[in-house]
């Protein structure tokens, strides 16, 4: 038998039972769908965190901090504290380590709070040598109105976007010239927080940065001058430095890193741009194949729902196939028969599904868009404004939704179809 | 003339449960080309079990069975089905494929012989205008009366140009006029087309109107009659 017969015959046989056929093709249209959906999402996420995190994070620059944050993988230690301090003046020996450096600035941050005349706003208060942060972060530390003086005055404040326009309406909350209150609470004495208040003066607004704040600027950050962060936050400590290299050869990156790490008595995590990255990436992958997984298992649920409708199929056609054998088919086209049939269910069921889990995939990425409020890392990567998810659905993905429907629907079906094609011709004759 | 079918002391036996039921003891039989046989005998004889296996639907127990000289229990499965593509059957309860028109379940034993869907088109239209069903080839089962059913299942089994035609109990499942046209009909394919026949029934009457009859009684040939 020609295999568009084959084809031919099989689809034949699904249309005469429409109703059964279509719920059987639900259960893949759901599986399948689940999967893209899910997968689309996940990876629109991960772009979507990986385009914010470059512009946000130079790729030739280093972030040494006391662990913590990304400090992850061969950035040694993941959040212990032995009681090591990063002072701001660290910045000189790390200068010192290798010709690779170009410079490196200290950078002090907190939580606090912004207050124009009535309103008060949450922020990041961070506290760097502006000269050499605009240095650094040349694309994104720069100013749409305003100016960033290279040599501020204590009371210079420059604010990012979000802060001046946080409802992205041109209503905004400050603007340069505004003499604005910053605050934060002092709670070195846990039992008896005090806050810390000074009224800074806005000289400039950033542009907008739309990535997240790692080291680099950020849109929803004030910047002060670091003399005036180690004054209002007494301290000389300070949260990270950003190393600028000369490159962003591999490494170059790893040579600098272990010397500052051993410079430090490995007290200090270095992390790269890339690391993150990478890290970044394994990370999504594992959370990629979790929720595969789990929308896995209501596509098996769908191939036992196919089995059992090709058991039942095969008894209620027993004569049938008794016919088509009596006709002269060979064992191998029957099964052909009933695993076209498969083919069939499974790629619709795909075809479908991954339309479906397409249109849902966007509707979700639609009703979280702008609910998007600010994930926090640790206390120094602040990753903060609304995000806009796009969900991806990449080519394997497609392939592989497809390649799994019709590859459940078919395992499924090789059973009952193997069963029908060891039929006896004149006991399925017989059958009634 | 040449032999199509020989069997030599045939013999198949069923379990029923665990108790051997011997459904043929011994059939000795030979059919030659061109020839018009019919197979006699109560309910029980062993008939159908003589046709299913000389339609290669079953494979005896013992014994020979020669198809044109080739030995069938030497054939495996594949083989077996490509013999029953060369056999054609017609069955007491029509056998059709109820979602199929007379036209496609006519063409569809030329598509399982690889047969091209023009050339099937064409050799299906010709055999339902010789079995006088062309006007209503495009009629599913459902709407056809028996006896037109039994005439698209037999232009089924004209449809491979078939060395020989096996029936069982062509007529068993339709009233009495309607069963003379239908044995008139076989008598033509059997005379015009020259196509050998073997008919299974249990009806005196019609067995007379073959060229040749074997009475069957519990599982052997207790006589055969030229008419």
């Amino acid at each position: 038998m020609k295999s568009r017969d084959v084809f031919s015959y099989s689809f034949s046989a699904i249309r005469l039972r429409k109703l059964r056929a279509g719920l059987t093709t639900l259960g893949v249209v759901i599986g399948i769908a689940a999967i893209v959906a899910l997968l689309s999402i996940t990876q629109g996420l991960q772009d979507t965190i990986t385009v914010q995190l470059r512009k946000g994070f130079a790729t030739d620059t280093l972030i040494v901090s006391t662990g913590g944050g990304f400090g992850a993988g061969t950035a040694g230690r993941i959040g212990a504290d032995s009681g090591f301090k990063l002072r701001i003046n660290y910045t000189e020996i790390i200068n010192g380590l290798s010709p690779d450096i170009d410079t490196s600035i200290a950078i002090i941050q907190r939580g606090g709070w912004i207050k124009s005349g009535e309103g008060e706003r949450v922020t990041t208060i961070v506290g760097v040598d502006f000269a050499q942060y605009a240095d650094i972060y040349g694309s994104t530390f720069v100013n749409e109105s305003g100016e960033i003086p290279l040599n501020p005055e204590n009371e210079t404040v420059v604010v990012g976007k979000r802060v001046s326009d946080p409802w992205k309406n041109e209503t905004l909350f400050c603007n340069v010239n505004d003499d604005v209150e910053i605050k934060w609470t002092n709670a070195t004495n846990p039992f008896q927080p005090i806050n810390e208040t000074y009224t800074g003066h806005v000289t400039g607004v950033l542009q907008e940065i739309g990535g997240f704040g790692v080291g680099g600027p950020s849109d929803s950050s004030l910047y002060i001058p670091i003399s005036q962060a180690q004054s209002f936050f007494g301290t000389d400590e300070c949260n990270m430095i950003i190393v600028k290299l000369k490159n962003d050869d591999k490494a170059t990156i790893d040579s600098v890193s272990e010397a500052i790490r051993n410079a430090f008595n490995k007290e200090v995590s270095v992390i790269s741009a890339t690391a993150v990255l990478n890290i970044l990436s394994s990370v999504f992958s594992i959370i990629q194949l979790f929720l595969a997984g789990i929308a896995a298992i209501s596509l098996l649920v769908a191939g036992i729902g196919i089995m059992n409708i090709m058991i039942v199929s095969l008894m209620e056609r027993t004569r049938e196939i008794g016919i088509l054998k009596a006709l002269g088919m060979k064992s191998r086209t029957v099964l052909l028969v009933f695993l076209c049939e498969s083919v069939i269910i499974g790629l619709m069921g795909a075809a479908i599904g991954i339309g479906s889990g397409w249109v849902l995939a966007n509707i979700v990425a639609i009703v979280f868009h702008g609910g998007g409020g600010g994930i926090f890392m640790g206390n120094q990567a602040g990753v903060s404004g609304g995000m806009t998810i796009t969900p991806v659905l990449t080519p394997t993905v497609f392939l592989g939704a497809l390649v799994f429907g019709v590859g459940v629907s078919v395992v499924f079906a090789l059973y009952p179809a193997w069963r029908a094609s060891k039929l006896k011709p004149v006991e399925a004759l017989r059958y009634e | 003339m040449t032999a199509i079918v020989e069997a030599v002391n045939l013999k198949k036996t069923y379990m029923l449960g665990k108790v051997p039921v011997e459904a043929l003891r011994g059939v000795n039989l030979k059919v030659e080309s061109g020839d018009f046989l019919a197979v006699l005998g109560p309910s029980g004889s062993g008939k159908s079990t003589l046709l299913n296996l000389i339609g290669a639907l079953d494979k005896p127990t013992e014994g020979k069975l020669l198809i044109e000289g080739v030995d069938v229990s030497t054939l495996n499965d594949n083989q077996l089905a490509g013999l029953r593509r060369r056999v054609g059957f017609v069955f007491q309860f029509f056998n059709l494929i109820p979602r199929f028109t007379a036209r496609e379940n006519v063409e569809l034993s030329m598509s399982i012989a690889d047969i091209g869907r023009a050339e099937r088109r064409k050799q299906a239209e010709d055999v339902l205008e010789t079995v006088g069903l062309k006007e209503r080839m495009n009629h599913k089962p459902a709407e056809l009366s028996g006896g037109e059913q039994q005439r698209v299942a037999i232009a089924r089994a004209l449809a491979n140009n078939p060395r020989f035609l096996l029936m069982d109990e062509p007529t068993g499942n339709i009233d009495s006029k309607t069963a003379n046209e239908i044995m008139g009909l076989i008598k033509r394919i059997n005379e015009e087309k020259g196509v050998t026949i073997i008919m299974v029934t249990h009806d005196q009457r019609l067995a007379t109107q073959a060229k040749r009859m074997v009475q069957m009684f519990d599982g052997v040939i207790t006589r055969e009659i030229v008419n």
